[in-house]
């Protein structure tokens, strides 16, 4: 019982982590309807973005958060105006899948010549502290990523539906056409979704760093994990990044512990694509109306 | 069959989508080698009718049948293949092939098999006059071009039945005219036609016989000189005077 | 292009290909066989994403399929040499395409890019169950016995049979492409619905065309394995395998004929022979290619060329 209670609260963790890691590649989707392979780097680049803060400047990671997601929310912005949009007006299906691909390539290229190709990790002064709940126990380091994870989550949901630009971010993604014609600058509101959906992506990013090593060949994991939350909690929300994340976590923990730790991946796309088949628009279905 | 018994025949035909009722209790028999016209009001029936026909929804009640056999609850594909064409309002070419391959694959696939399909595109090619455009990108043509090419890829497969959807929709008078000249050369090679039109002109001209929907229902049918003077389609049309 | 001249060309490009290995160095005739397999694999790929439109984004699958059905024949059974690599091979293509068969009318049912991440999702499945379990021998790894008769060396005997693979597929390509099939392929590829309304058996035709793309990728992963040697789960299921499928077909131009083949020579060129000795840029500069091609040649090398005669033509 212990043994399973134990696998919940790891698959839960784990799965907040996952639905951080998603949102931002779940709203591009939704919005702009563009499957964004650069995400996994992007995620990655957050995570580096991290460690040399720590390595360099002796901060905490988490405390690191805010300047990573500023950073990256004006590169992202850039990236999107600059050549996303030119391979979204070429009009293939899938022209920006293959640029991000591209982009994809040259920065793990680059980061393996900044950084080198081995793992690196973070280890925030907090590392080693456990804290038992009854017969449970959950280190702070996860407890803190699962936290972090819950906040900038829930700042994304308040970002979306509480503020101005949330909506006018919504109502494009629902009706580019007819948002365009009240005045909305679309491109515009589009650079600020990748922006806003790259700062998430990093911010997951330096979270991850601190409960898992990482190296730049990873970036095609994240993206297919960010892509299988999508699938399974539904395109465009928090909402279903959250649930989609939460399911992956706790489909991770449980293959790894009942049937065994080298199939969670396999387990992760049996899912996927069984998921493609029956419901491909995930549970919640799309945020944002339709489906695509 | 002889020349007499109609190539389309719906009994009772009727087709309800969750509380609205599109089509109900429709009888409807089309002489062979005609130019008839399905005319009504806005929101008649007549596209969920084609729709029908082709097999792309199915009835809810009633029977379909097309030169003898029962074609309702056919597959779209098997149903084209039996020889019913249909060209769409919306013009939809395939962008990235010719005009030639577009109607090779109408040839290829329509009825009998892709037996000299080459043969039958240069005729469908000379028979809508696109003889000069053969190797332009479909997605280079302009509309009235577009309708033709339409109209062509539908001749290619060797249909015995074409229902054509708004053919004239959207033409100038001179395009309008080169539409019912190719209807015409159609018929002539022994095509039964069943055109859905606005352009009452055009109807009055070419049809042999005009079936009227309206709600769902069929109200009139008859040749041209008859349906022009029957109350009840100008009270569909024009509202009566309890309503204006 | 006019059709004699274009034979004329195809031929003459086959026979210098055929005479290479008299004339190169080991290393260049190693890199030919990269070629010559890299082509294979794109054309396979092509057959079903360039012809009919339906991207598979994990295409390996059927690589390593093919590779561990002749590994494991080689292993349960003792056949003499050469036997064992046809039957291998054949064996490769036929559980290649079988499987292809078995999951095809679920998975065609999707479209765009969730059919191509479903195929992604196989094949990591089936890469990951060749590691993990102990009955298929893909971590500790399957052992080939040489096949090469002992008048060529095995780098050249190898070479001939990617030639003769590549040859095939190409001559499949084109039959397909002037066919019933390749029409109705070409009329899914630009628009579906509209297709099956003409009368294109459409479901049918995808059936076909994913099994016959399964197995000729078999067949090529078959060989590739024998080529090896000695392969791991790893060496057979690598998603640089997919990825290059894709590019190569790009590059060269999709729906094209040649373009695979094209795309694949240029490709195999750069990274081999251009930047040999550059491993450390080789993402770097495939991903600005990648780039440049989308934004600059979405129809690849040949739509360049095209669109270069008809400016001259005017």
């Amino acid at each position: 019982m212990n043994l399973l209670l134990q696998t919940l609260l790891d698959g839960l963790v784990l799965g907040g982590v996952f639905s951080l890691a998603a949102a931002g590649f779940s709203l591009i989707f939704g919005v702009m309807n563009v499957v964004n392979l650069t995400h996994g780097i992007i995620v990655l680049i957050g995570a580096y973005l991290a460690w040399s803060a720590q390595h360099f400047l002796g901060l905490d990671p988490l405390l690191a958060i805010p300047g990573i997601m500023i950073l990256l929310f004006f590169a992202g912005y850039a990236y999107q105006r600059t050549l996303i949009q030119s391979a979204v007006d070429r009009s293939s299906l899938l022209a920006s899948l293959l640029v991000t691909f591209g982009v994809a390539l040259v920065l793990r290229n680059l980061l393996v010549l900044v950084y080198g190709p081995d793992f690196k990790s973070i280890t925030p002064s907090y590392a080693f502290t456990n804290i038992k709940l009854g017969a449970l126990s959950i280190d702070m380091v996860r407890l803190s990523a699962l936290g972090a994870s819950l906040a900038l989550i829930a700042l994304l949901a308040f970002v979306l539906y509480r503020t101005d630009w949330g909506r006018v971010i919504r109502a494009t993604a629902q009706q580019d056409f007819a948002a365009g014609l009240c005045g909305v600058n679309v491109r515009h509101v589009y650079g600020l979704t990748f922006g806003v959906a790259s700062a998430f992506a990093g911010a997951a990013g330096a979270v991850i760093g601190i409960v898992l090593p990482f190296a730049p060949p990873d970036e095609g994991h994240w993206t297919m994990k960010a892509f299988a939350v999508v699938v399974l909690g539904g395109v465009g929300s928090p909402a279903g990044a959250l649930l989609g994340g939460l399911l992956l976590g706790l489909i991770n923990t449980f293959t790894a512990q009942f049937i065994g730790p080298a199939f969670p991946n396999a387990m992760m796309f049996l899912v996927l694509v069984l998921m493609l088949m029956i419901r491909p628009n995930g549970l919640l279905g799309s945020a944002f109306g339709g489906s695509r | 069959m002889s020349a007499a018994s109609p190539i389309l025949t719906l009994r009772g035909v009727s087709k309800r989508f969750r509380g609205l009722t599109a089509v109900s209790e429709v009888d409807l028999d089309l002489p062979a080698g005609s130019i008839c016209s399905l005319i009504g009001p806005n929101g008649a029936g007549k596209s969920t009718l084609f729709n029908l026909v082709t097999g792309y929804v199915q009835p809810s009640a009633g029977t379909i049948e097309f030169a003898g056999a029962r074609i309702d609850g056919m597959a779209t594909d098997r149903i084209s293949r039996m020889g019913v064409a249909r060209a769409f309002q919306i013009s939809k070419p395939f962008p990235g092939l010719s005009v030639f391959d577009n109607l090779r694959v109408g040839a290829l696939f329509g009825a009998d098999g892709p037996r000299d399909a080459d043969a039958v595109v240069h005729a469908a090619l000379t028979l809508t006059g696109l003889e000069a455009q053969a190797r332009a990108m479909a997605s280079s043509l302009t509309v009235g071009f577009l309708r033709r090419l339409e109209l062509a890829r539908a001749i290619a497969t060797r249909p015995r039945l074409l229902l054509a959807d708004e053919p004239c929709a959207g033409l100038n008078p001179s395009e309008t005219a080169e539409i019912v000249d190719i209807l015409r050369r159609m018929r002539s090679r022994g095509l039964t036609i069943l055109l859905v039109e606005h352009d009452m002109r055009a109807v009055m001209e070419i049809s042999d016989r005009i079936f009227v929907l309206e709600a769902g229902r069929k109200i009139a049918e008859g040749p041209p000189t008859e349906i022009a003077r029957n109350a009840r389609v100008i009270a569909a049309y024009l509202g009566t005077d309890e309503e204006s | 292009m006019k059709r004699p001249l274009a034979i004329v060309l195809i031929g003459a490009a086959i026979l210098l290909l055929g005479v290479l290995p008299f004339f190169a160095l080991p290393y260049h005739v190693r890199v030919g066989q990269l070629f010559l397999l890299s082509a294979v694999l794109a054309l396979g790929w092509h057959i079903l994403g360039g012809f009919a439109g339906y991207w598979s984004f994990g295409h390996t699958a059927f690589v390593g399929l093919g590779a561990f059905a002749a590994g494991l024949l080689n292993f349960h059974f003792k056949l003499p040499p050469m036997l064992g690599f046809v039957a291998g091979t054949l064996l490769g293509g036929l559980v290649s395409a079988g499987f292809a068969a078995l999951v095809a009318y679920p998975v065609l049912r999707l479209r765009g890019i969730y059919f191509a991440i479903a195929l992604l999702g196989m094949s990591q499945v089936l890469g990951e169950l060749a590691q993990n379990v102990d009955a298929f021998q893909g971590a500790l790894g399957l052992t080939l016995p040489d096949v090469a008769p002992d008048a060529l060396r095995p780098e050249v005997f190898f070479y001939y049979c990617f030639l003769a693979l590549a040859v095939g597929s190409f001559a499949l390509a084109a039959w397909i492409r002037s066919s019933k099939l390749g029409y109705g392929l070409a009329a899914i590829r630009e628009d579906e619905d509209t297709a099956r309304m003409l009368g294109v058996p459409t479901e049918r035709y995808k059936i076909i065309t994913l099994v016959l793309s399964a197995g000729l990728t078999g067949l090529a992963g078959a060989v590739y394995a024998y080529s090896l040697g000695y392969f791991t789960a790893g060496s057979v299921f690598r998603v640089d395998f997919s990825l290059n499928m894709i590019l190569h077909s790009l590059l060269g131009g999709i729906g094209t004929l040649t373009g695979p083949v094209i795309g694949a020579a240029l490709l195999v060129f750069v990274t081999n022979v251009l930047l040999g000795q550059l491993l450390d840029l080789h993402l770097l500069v495939t991903g600005v290619l990648v780039i440049a091609l989308v934004l600059l040649a979405p129809n690849g090398l040949l739509g360049v060329a095209r669109r270069w005669r008809e400016r001259k033509g005017r």
